[in-house]
């Protein structure tokens, strides 16, 4: 062999080793950008090597030049994988010191009031089923909240709720029962309304407050039945209750009803048995039940009061306390945490 | 209603199950409230004979006694003086609870050992008497429960009696309805009056004013009446009731009202002037002493009971002291009467003196049922005080009772209560209630009901009485449809739909929802400087702290941070929607009700440090909101921000304009009144009118806009100026002065130079954008240049 090609070929050997060795230099990709022109650049190593190729003979020029090319192949994937390396070292540092547990950037979570959301869902089962809102005011005479209910001055059916007065003729109104006058005024039969809203009564306990919620249905159509009604308030009950809630509907007396009825369910705490873990149980006391709303067929006296002739037209109508149903539902035992609004208590119906 | 089960057995022999009647009657539309036992507390006293009876060694008042109970023989030292060989005694042995809750122990007594305690009525809780022990009849065998030869009664049910029920204030109305529920006979008690001698017409004469008030006066007399003690029979059956025994003759009268329900009263008929009665009103101002020995001052509407010179008893509610009976009475009046029940309702509530009797009256008394009652007293009164009952009745009756009879349409009531019955059914339920029925038209049946019956008044009472006796928990039950127009069909929001979006949003946003009571106190609305005129005032308030309807949302809000604050919640975001009230003499409820909303925050921005700092909210967090409620939510136009001096309790306040019109205000809290409800921080308030705001959503509608064709070219300005021109003044002048490719111009950045308090830099960017075609550079650095000369001309500000 040539000697010239010899000591060429040696050369570019002796590179490639260079290259190898130098490995612990190449750290960082800026690193290996140095390497790659010192190695491959216009004036690098390898092409300071190739400028010796025209001083060999013809006859040597192409092993030299398949030698080159070997070479600089190799340099390139050495440079290559270093780079790989060298980027995956990045990456596994980038995620080693990512801290997925750190505290999360949270939005305020905004809740409405337990009575909004029980008062929504019964609304819902009413509209869906084809009843509309009415809403009207809470400071009410004495006419629409007793009087054209079938409770005249000295009926003692007054003393069934202890009344908050303006004055004499005006009332906190005691019940939105009154709201059944407004609209049976407003419109002719069929009417079918809901009226959830705030109510008033001269009482402050464990058990009551001076104000609470309720929500009145009204469905006046002709031949309208005590059957309608079960039907309507069965139905809703079980949608907020459960479907297997029993449903009790006990007669009772309200002036603007005739019949009348109390309706109690299935109690929620203890299943209607009365007891839980052989103590008495505390929501019913016992007797399995809970009372939570008053109804009846509209009593004809009340028509009669907003110009309906009662021999042709019949009507239901209920009324039941949101917060009483809304207590049942959420387990909540104090009354009085519904208006306290202590944001740890309201927080906790998101 | 207190119902005693032995005394409801002499009517009606009911031998089942007594939850089983409680649910039967609760089912039947009387609720049953519970049972009890009255003498659960005495239950383990037994009969003990005094079998020797010797002084004490060392004590002169103290006895030691070996008593026989039953079982055993035990040793009693007793002080009681009346104590002797012999007798029958109750006896609390060793471990029996007396009623005060003391526990009988094993005791030495003056170093004599005493295992049991012979006891008084009294420390039995059964009587004041207090005498010495209690001497019971010689036939009880020693170890016999007191309880059990007593016959006292140990089951007593409590029910809860709607006020349509008045036949239902006795045991009779308890038999009734029981012998209506189980089918069983009723029994009513035998009459065994002994008259004898004269006649009570002649002695008294009955006069009547107004037939209406008073349509039965009754009266008997009973002479030669002594006090005596009450048969045990009659005062434990009363004590059952809850009644305390009075005196032997008052007694009788408590017994008829309890057993049927006829609230009766006696005079001393020797303090009765004038031989006469009269019923007749009071006059206005003027003076009774009632028995309880209290003047009142009474009114034309009270009626009162008069004797021939004075009144003598408020009727219906309370006798007078001037002619009540006392120890030394020996002639009886004895009054039964039915006075008109609105008349007594409203005197007793004036007055304020509800009792058992006005109670009955207020609800109505069976007129047909009242001489009975009264013959009945009379007998019970001469037999319980050796009296004896003078022939004949005083009485007038200008109103006599007349049958009430309804038409009944069964058909009618089938399809009322969704049912289909026989006719017969409901043909069985008016006879065993005691109506009379005429089925001569069948499609129309007439239908008389009994005097006791008040609340069968119409044909519809009669349809309850089919649905509450067949049970309308068995009525079947079915879906109604809900027949609407096609009116309705289109409806617009409804009130509620509307406030339910706004409490939607407000949770949406990161609120919670509170809701306050609409009263507050006076002094509430006094402290945030609010009007005085216009406030609707609570006549009878439960207490000082809400006597008057809200006019204002703030002190409800504000109540909640103070109580938040207590309870040491330092982040409070809370909103509420509800209605303020004010007076208003058009409305026929002598309101105006205002729906709004109220929002209320207060202490860090975020609810923890890490990652968002801990900066507090400031204007900016409750002016966002207002804007993203009105522009980003409801889509109204841009809310204008109007610093406005001088409000009641915010400082600063900035009135929220819309087109002109306010629609609400944002502030803080002046310092003094946070400091008042505990507040160390801002307390940031917006208050909106969502009336006005409801108004001006009506006229909004969604359009789609197409979106722009061409790309925007941005140019962005600072703005040096004084700090008194507010960036609002800024944006309306570039928006003014824009020309038709000005799109938008928006806040990006505001700095202060440190110590410079005078000037502030604002930077402002300005969106150019044709819909037509892409705005070349040059185009929009001439219409920026146009923009900025016109701005500069417009403001005192530079670049
Ligand atoms: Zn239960």
């Amino acid at each position: 062999m040539n000697k010239d090609l010899k000591s060429f070929l040696e050369g570019l050997d002796s590179l490639a080793h260079d290259c190898e060795s130098r490995k612990g230099q190449a750290c960082s990709l800026e690193e290996l950008d140095e390497l790659r022109i010192e190695f491959l650049g216009r004036k690098g190593k390898l092409a300071q090597s190739m400028g010796q190729l025209g001083r060999l003979d013809n006859t040597d020029k192409p092993a030299a030049g398949k030698k080159a090319n070997e070479v600089k192949q190799l340099i390139t994937e050495l440079l290559d994988s270093w780079q790989v390396e060298i980027n995956a070292a990045k990456t596994d540092m980038a995620l080693s010191t990512f801290d997925p547990s750190m505290p999360g950037r949270k939005p305020w979570v905004g809740t409405l009031h337990p009575v909004t959301l029980v008062m929504d869902e019964i609304c819902d089962v009413l509209t869906g089923l084809g009843f509309e809102y009415a809403s009207g005011p809470e400071v009410e005479n004495d006419w629409h909240n007793f009087e054209a209910l079938n409770m005249p001055p000295e009926h003692p059916a007054r003393d069934m709720q202890d009344t908050l007065y303006v004055s004499d003729k005006i009332v906190l109104r005691t019940h939105t029962s009154g709201m059944q006058i407004r609209s049976m005024l407003k419109q002719e039969p069929p009417v079918a309304v809901i009226c959830p809203g705030k109510v008033y009564r001269r009482d402050s306990d464990l058990t009551h407050t001076p104000m609470f919620h309720q929500i009145e249905g009204l469905l006046v159509d002709r031949n309208v039945s005590m059957a309608d009604l079960r039907g309507t308030l069965t139905a809703f009950v079980r949608q907020i209750f459960g479907a297997k809630t029993e449903v009790r509907f006990r007669p009772s007396f309200f002036p603007f009803t005739e019949p009348s009825a109390e309706v109690d369910i299935s109690c929620v705490l203890c299943g209607g048995k009365g007891e839980v873990a052989g103590s008495t149980c505390r929501v019913c006391k016992g007797t399995g039940w809970v009372e939570i709303l008053g109804c009846g067929m509209v009593d004809p006296n009340v028509f009669t009061a907003v110009g309906y002739d009662p021999e042709v037209y019949s009507g239901f109508a209920f009324g039941l306390g949101v917060e009483r149903v809304a207590m049942l539902k959420y387990g909540i035992g104090d009354l009085r945490m519904f208006f306290e609004n202590d944001v740890r208590f309201l927080e906790q119906f998101s | 209603m207190l119902v005693s089960l032995n005394w409801l057995r002499e009517f009606v022999p009911y031998e089942g199950d007594i939850q089983v009647l409680g649910d039967k009657l609760t089912m039947l539309g009387l609720e049953l409230e519970g049972i009890d036992d009255p003498f659960e507390n005495i239950k383990d006293l037994v009969i003990g004979h005094v079998v020797e009876c010797d002084p004490h060694p060392e004590a002169d008042k103290l006895s030691v006694c070996t008593v026989d109970v039953g079982d055993e023989m035990v040793s009693i030292v007793c002080g009681a003086p009346n104590i002797a060989k012999g007798q029958k005694v109750p006896v609390a042995k060793v471990g029996t609870i007396m009623p005060d809750g003391m526990k009988i122990k094993k005791a030495k007594l003056r170093g004599v050992q005493s295992l049991g305690m012979i006891c008084s009525e009294r420390e039995l809780g059964l009587s004041e008497d207090h005498e010495g022990i209690w001497v019971l009849d010689d036939s009880f065998q020693p170890g016999a429960k007191l309880v059990d030869v007593l016959n006292l009664e140990r089951v007593v049910f409590d029910f809860d009696i709607t006020p349509n029920r008045a036949d239902c204030l006795s045991i009779l109305g308890f038999a009734r309805e029981t012998a209506l529920a189980f089918d069983l006979p009723l029994t009513m008690p035998e009459l065994n009056l002994v008259e004898s001698g004269g006649n009570a017409a002649d002695d008294i004469r009955i006069v009547i004013d107004d037939a209406d008030l008073c349509p039965l006066y009754n009266a008997r007399i009973i002479r030669d009446v002594e006090t005596r003690k009450v048969p045990d029979w009659m005062r434990f059956k009363l004590l059952a009731q809850g009644q305390r025994s009075i005196s032997n003759i008052v007694d009788c009268t408590n017994y008829l009202m309890f057993e049927l329900g006829q609230p009766l009263h006696s005079f001393d008929l020797d303090l009765i002037e004038g031989a006469t009665i009269r019923v007749a009103p009071a006059t206005d101002g003027m003076k009774f002493t009632t028995l309880d020995d209290i003047e009142r001052t009474l009114t034309a509407n009270d009626l009162l009971i008069w004797d021939g010179k004075k009144p003598v008893a408020l009727a219906g509610v309370m006798g007078g002291a001037n002619s009540e009976m006392h120890s030394g009475s020996r002639n009886v009046l004895l009054e039964s009467a039915v006075f008109r029940p609105g008349s007594v309702r409203k005197t007793a509530r004036r007055l304020s003196l509800p009792s058992d009797a006005s109670y009955r009256f207020e609800r109505g008394v069976d007129q047909v049922m009242s001489r009975f009652c009264m013959d009945r007293a009379a007998q019970l009164m001469a037999e319980t005080s050796g009296g004896t009952v003078v022939s004949g009745v005083a009485s007038a009756e200008p109103l006599p009772w007349k049958n009430r009879t309804h038409g009944y349409r069964h058909d009618r009531c089938m399809r009322l209560l969704g049912l289909d019955l026989e006719p017969d059914f409901a043909k069985k339920v008016f006879t065993l209630e005691g109506c009379g029925v005429d089925d001569t038209d069948p499609t129309n049946w007439l239908v008389s009901s009994p005097s006791h019956r008040l609340d069968l008044e119409r044909e519809v009472d009669l349809y309850e009485e089919v649905g509450r006796v067949y049970g309308l928990d068995r009525i079947p039950t079915v879906l109604p449809r809900v027949a609407k127009s096609l009116d309705g069909a289109v409806a617009a929001e409804t009130e509620y739909g509307f406030l339910k979006r706004i409490k939607t949003w407000g949770a949406g946003a990161g609120l919670n929802e509170a809701i306050n009571y609409s009263f507050v106190g006076d002094e509430d609305l006094d402290r945030l400087n609010l009007p005085a005129e216009g406030r609707v005032f609570i006549a009878n308030p439960l207490s000082e702290e809400q006597n008057v309807m809200r006019t204002d949302i703030a002190p409800g809000l504000l109540k909640t941070l103070k109580h938040n604050l207590a309870q040491g919640n330092n982040h409070v975001r809370v909103f509420e929607v509800a209605k303020k009230f004010v007076t208003d003499s058009e409305s026929d409820t002598a309101t105006k009700e205002q729906n709004c909303l109220g929002i209320l925050l207060y202490g860090p921005r975020h609810d923890s440090d890490w990652p968002w700092g801990s900066e507090d909210v400031d204007y900016l967090d409750v002016k966002g909101l207002v804007e993203h409620l009105l522009s980003d939510t409801l889509k109204l136009s841009e809310p204008e921000f109007v610093l406005t001096r001088d409000h009641a309790y915010l400082e600063p306040c900035v009135a929220v304009k819309i087109d002109g019109d306010v629609v609400g205000i944002v502030g803080k809290v002046k310092a003094d009144i946070a400091n008042f409800y505990h507040a160390k921080k801002d307390a940031w308030l917006v208050d909106m009118d969502l009336a006005i705001v409801r108004d001006m959503l009506a006229a909004h509608t969604i359009k789609f806009e197409e979106l722009p064709k061409f790309p925007p070219s941005r140019r962005d300005v600072t703005v040096i100026g004084p700090v008194t021109v507010q960036a609002q003044d800024i944006l309306r002048a570039i928006e003014g002065t824009g020309g038709k490719i000005l799109e938008s111009v928006e806040l990006v950045a505001e700095f202060v130079p440190e110590g410079q308090d005078e000037e502030r830099n604002l930077s402002f960017r300005l969106t150019y954008r044709s819909p037509t075609k892409t705005l070349k550079d040059t185009q929009v650095d001439k219409e920026h240049k146009k923009v900025l000369a016109a701005l500069e001309k417009a403001l005192p500000v530079r670049f």
